[in-house]
């Protein structure tokens, strides 16, 4: 069979599977099969694939998952989450369109905290959309700030994604983690110009309103208190990785150490809340790591058929720049954002975009920069991005395209992003190139 | 007699899945106190890594039955909720049985690896030395349990999709 015939068949066999409404790992499970019927010798290779499912799995660089997972849900089941926001929000004081810009502030700390998009958009969508509601925020200015900001958990960390992305591709996770800090607190930044640029055009989407003088006192109380001693968890994850005094593997056992010090300080971590956090950590760390198990078969199927060596060397043939190409799988992915959920995306197609991003003699740190910003900016495109539906969710009586218009300004704001990181590298790779070793 | 059964079923996966909640605490904190020890210039013990890859690997595999009863298992609903009744409910019963039978397909073959480790006495060279059928330990039962309850959906007992369950239908 042709590498063609090969990567349509594995590959329609994952998209009509999805399409019929097969669970994501059973889909890779029965593609599994088909696949090993096909390309190798049928019923005796087949406890081959249980054999090597779990080969992925029981990998060290996969643990920090379920540990931020876990941080993220602590810091929000224990309450910690609300009480950096009400600190924050006295700290900004009386400017104009305070609510969307404390999104963006509140936003990246959450990010850093918690890693995880879903989480991020869920929190700040349910803390400040009523408020915004009440303080007579359009819808646009309300939504599109949250939905924007709550996706920058994917590329600054700690970041859940980040870490699996790097395990499945194989590159080192702690320069990839590194590698997100500048350009998220760009992107952070960026958002704050649109937000500026939007209230510039219409003052009236975001009215001001009286605010509470808060005192010196209170304030410098409410860093110490409040806002400080998230940043020692900031430094247990991220200053550990740098300062190379704990793997990104070990650092985020730290973080949630750190988290649970911090909320037993506080008096606010319950056996319920710890409960609570720890099954919902199941919930997703046991979906992903279930998927991860079933895919690792079919990326080997991929390129045991020649279609992942086929595809490489098709694409490579042509006589067009590289950035032709990366700008290609950058639209697959927007494409494939559309319909899929990102896990499923990455292990679709990492094992064919790598081997290309290297061929053509990309920085794979880089590029896994890329790839992220590329499902960062799919999860909030209609018209089945995951962010919108939640956006949905909190917003009662919103439609699809009110949401998806209100996250377009910040889709912008991402795709400025991807062309910098396109146009001066050294934004994403100046930190990890200061760690050394790569 | 299928509600009994059905009970049962539940508390074995719950039971399950309050194990893998159990393996995080033990991870991070074995995690952290091997650093520690490191940090303080001493020799941490050599099982921390091996046990660590294990626990992924049975948080991954107990958590995997009651994720199928919760419905945890993400699917994209998005292109069969706009089909008609008609059609996507044969549809939904046929994708529980594949599903099923896949499950216990691997059920099986997950026995044969566990067994035949078992006899061969194979070890997995890691931090330490681990007993192969150690990692293959978790599989069949909880293929068998995840097959089983994709068997409970088949017979109708509940559903796994939110159109069927009156939820606001998302994309994924």
């Amino acid at each position: 069979m042709v590498w063609y015939e090969a990567g349509g068949l594995l590959l329609g066999c994952i998209c009509a599977g999805m399409a019929l409404g097969i669970p994501v790992a059973f889909t890779f499970m029965l593609t599994n099969i088909v696949g090993i019927f096909m390309f190798s010798g049928g019923w005796p290779v087949l406890p081959q694939i249980a054999d090597n499912a779990t080969a992925l799995i029981t990998s060290f660089t996969l643990s920090p998952v379920p540990m931020f997972i876990l941080m993220g849900s602590l810091f929000f089941h224990t309450g910690l989450a609300i009480k950096v926001f009400d600190a924050l929000d006295k700290l900004l004081g009386k400017i104009p369109g305070r609510l969307c810009f404390l999104t963006v502030i509140g936003g990246s700390l959450f990010s850093t905290l918690t890693g995880s998009t879903m989480a991020n958009t869920a929190m700040l969508g349910s803390l400040l959309v009523p408020e915004m509601t009440r303080r007579g925020y359009s819808k646009k200015m309300s939504m599109g700030p949250i939905l924007g900001t709550g996706g920058l958990a994917m590329i600054i960390p700690p970041s859940s994604l980040g870490v699996l992305l790097a395990s499945i591709a194989q590159v080192d996770v702690g320069r990839l983690l590194i590698a997100g800090v500048l350009p998220g607190f760009l992107l952070a930044t960026i958002y704050a110009g649109m937000i500026s640029f939007q209230l510039w055009r219409h003052p009236e989407s975001a009215p001001s309103y009286e605010v509470e003088e808060t005192s010196l006192q209170e304030k410098l109380y409410q860093i110490g208190v409040n806002i400080l001693p998230m940043g020692l968890v900031v430094f247990m994850v991220i200053g550990f990785i740098v300062l190379g005094w704990a793997t990104p593997s070990e650092s985020a056992s730290f973080g949630v150490i750190g988290v649970v010090v911090l909320a037993m300080a506080r008096r606010a971590l319950t056996w319920v809340a710890f409960k609570t956090s720890l099954i919902g950590t199941i919930r997703v760390a046991g979906m992903v790591f279930f998927i991860l198990m079933n895919s690792t078969v079919f990326s080997q199927l991929l390129s045991m058929s020649g279609a992942s060596r086929g595809l490489v060397n098709w694409a490579t043939g042509f006589e067009v720049p590289a950035i032709v190409i990366l700008a290609a799988m950058f639209l697959v992915l927007i494409m494939l954002g559309m319909f899929m959920d990102q896990v499923s995306m990455m292990l679709i197609t990492v094992p064919i975009f790598y081997p290309l991003a290297g061929q053509l003699g990309y920085d794979l740190i880089w590029f896994s920069l890329i790839v992220l910003m590329s499902l960062e900016m799919s999860a909030t495109t209609p018209p089945f991005g995951l962010l919108l539906y939640i956006m949905m969710g909190m917003v009662k009586g919103t439609t699809l395209i009110e949401v998806a218009l209100a996250a377009m300004p910040f889709l912008f704001c991402d795709l400025i992003l991807v062309i910098i990181l396109v146009i001066f590298p050294g934004v994403a790779l100046y930190l990890p190139n200061l760690m050394g070793g790569g | 007699m299928l509600q009994s059964f059905d009970k049962l079923l539940g508390k074995a996966e719950m039971a399950l899945a309050w194990f893998a909640c159990a393996l995080i605490p033990c991870m991070f904190i074995m995690i952290t106190v091997d650093v520690s020890i490191r940090s303080f210039g001493m020799r941490p013990p050599l099982f921390t890594s091996s046990v660590v890859e294990y626990a992924l690997l049975y948080l991954a595999m107990c958590s995997a039955p009651w994720l199928v009863r919760e419905r945890g298992h993400v699917v994209i609903e998005a292109l069969v909720a706009i089909l008609p009744d008609a059609v996507r409910r044969p549809l939904a019963k046929l994708v529980y049985l594949v599903c099923g039978l896949a499950s216990f397909l691997f059920a099986y073959l997950c026995w044969g690896i566990f067994w035949a480790y078992v006899v061969g006495g194979e070890l997995d060279v890691r931090g330490i030395d681990m007993p192969y059928w150690l990692q293959f330990l978790p599989l069949p039962l909880c293929f068998l349990l995840v097959g089983l309850e994709f068997m409970m959906y088949l017979a109708g007992v509940r559903s796994y999709y939110s159109y069927d369950l009156g939820e606001v239908k998302d994309g994924v």
